[in-house]
């Protein structure tokens, strides 16, 4: 056997304990991340102050304070508790979903549209004004896809925020647009699926099943394909896989 | 020197000192285990960043029947399995994006980023590496950056020992087989071996 042209089990470890091999990071890395710490942004503040109503049927606004009509019945009540405790939770990285059903039915046929449709762009993702103005078939309606989505009655339940100018500007926002920029980038950094380490069962982040899980049980996936070549299974009441 | 569980305690307490120095002790490692997963520096510094800031946020509720390497690989690890994850279910719409702008080059193919180890053979290796599957590849990373044991690496990806090992194997039985066909050749015996420790796995 000619060892030269080999590569053998030792070679590979050679190579791959050069290619890993540390490289020095940045003797300041410590004082940076202190420096991004120091934000002063509060999503527990922030939650508490926004204001819901709620019809029986969902949420039917979404504001970033002031006062709210008192809910008009017991069940609104509890939508209304639901919805805060989920944006909490999506406030602080933990849910990449909302589950609490929303109420269009104030909007006119036009808003609706444009509501639904941007209610369906995926957590972590975005669209432009021209893109809704496009899919809903109105494609010269580009400014009337703003407006309607300015006067967005549920912000944040519905992801008016994952609506972006063409030209990748910013556009506008209710809560303002460094809140824009901060969901945005929240919504970058929040995992989307997760396994749990005890059960081997793999949610979507904000499962009703996964919330009870310990912090240090987490284990993030790519995709629910890999979480299974490693021994987990998609859990049956977020379905994941669907 | 003071040990690191001591050390995370101050942490949790907001010692801003005892923070750094952790990180010190840690962040050359982090880097590149990060830097070689997503390829490119800027997002690995990214990457790392955010885990160190969630190390620190999160100190109160580290628990000390955790290793602080294996919790703060732990940490690391979801992120950037995250990131890769981000990338795939983006990479369609970026793909679109960029043929459209004209500039195809960007991200996808962190080419010339190798770091200061090298070029040629490195090159082979990532390469190579591209061919392993995502968790495999993960394991591979943290086994050789900082020479996690078996146990280590099963808490920090939640799974069985004898899944670590069978993701190893299979992730350097894949590298054998891409680094053969750049050229080079593999001795019969171990191409036995790599297909016993494949169906090892069920």
């Amino acid at each position: 056997m000619t060892h030269e042209s080999t590569v053998t089990h030792d070679a590979i470890d050679e190579m791959l304990f050069a290619y890993f091999r540390p490289v020095p990071a940045g003797a300041d890395l410590g004082r940076r991340v202190l420096d991004r710490l120091r934000d002063g942004w509060d999503p527990e503040r922030f939650a508490a102050q926004v204001a819901f109503e709620a019809s029986g049927r969902g949420i039917s606004l979404v504001r970033p304070g002031g006062r709210a009509r008192p809910p008009v019945s017991r069940a609104a009540k509890r939508l209304i508790d639901r919805a805060r405790q989920e944006l909490f939770d999506y406030l602080e990285g933990r849910r990449a979903f909302f589950s609490v059903p929303v109420d269009f039915s104030s909007a006119r046929p036009f808003q609706r549209k444009v509501l639904e449709l941007t209610h369906r762009i995926p957590f972590g993702e975005t669209r432009s004004y021209s893109w809704i103005a496009r899919t809903i078939g109105l494609p010269d309606a580009r400014r009337a896809v703003g407006t309607a989505l300015g006067r967005n009655p549920v912000p944040i339940l519905v992801p008016c925020h994952r609506v972006l100018r063409s030209d990748g500007g910013l556009g506008g926002y209710a809560f303002g647009l460094d809140m824009k920029s901060r969901l945005l980038g929240l919504e970058s950094s929040t995992p989307v699926l997760e396994g749990c380490t005890t059960t081997g069962i793999v949610c979507r982040v904000g499962c009703s099943a996964g919330g009870r899980m310990r912090d240090d049980h987490r284990v993030v996936f790519a995709t629910v394909a890999d979480a299974r070549s490693v021994g987990y299974r998609p859990c049956k009441v977020c379905r994941p896989a669907a | 020197m003071i040990t690191e569980r001591a050390l995370m305690r101050r942490v949790a307490e907001g010692d801003a000192q005892a923070f750094t120095e952790l990180v010190s002790r840690y962040s050359a490692r982090l880097l590149t285990f990060a830097w070689r997963l997503l390829g490119n520096r800027a997002d690995a510094e990214d990457a790392v960043q955010r885990a160190l800031m969630r190390c620190y946020t999160s100190a109160t509720r580290y628990r000390p029947d955790w290793a602080v390497s294996t919790w703060l690989y732990r940490i690391t690890t979801n992120i950037c399995v995250d990131e890769l994850r981000r990338r795939t279910s983006r990479s369609a719409l970026r793909r679109a994006a960029e043929s459209e702008a004209g500039n195809g080059q960007a991200v996808l193919l962190p080419a010339g980023d190798g770091g200061p180890a090298g070029p040629g053979r490195h090159l082979d290796l990532r390469r190579a590496l591209a061919r392993v599957p995502r968790e495999a590849r993960v394991l591979l990373a943290l086994r050789y950056v900082d020479g996690l044991s078996y146990q280590e690496l099963a808490r920090v990806r939640g799974i069985s020992l004898n899944t670590v090992k069978s993701q190893l194997a299979r992730g350097k039985s894949i590298l054998r087989a891409a680094l053969k066909g750049r050229g080079r050749r593999r001795a019969p015996a171990q191409a036995a071996a790599a297909v016993t420790t494949k169906g090892a796995e069920r």
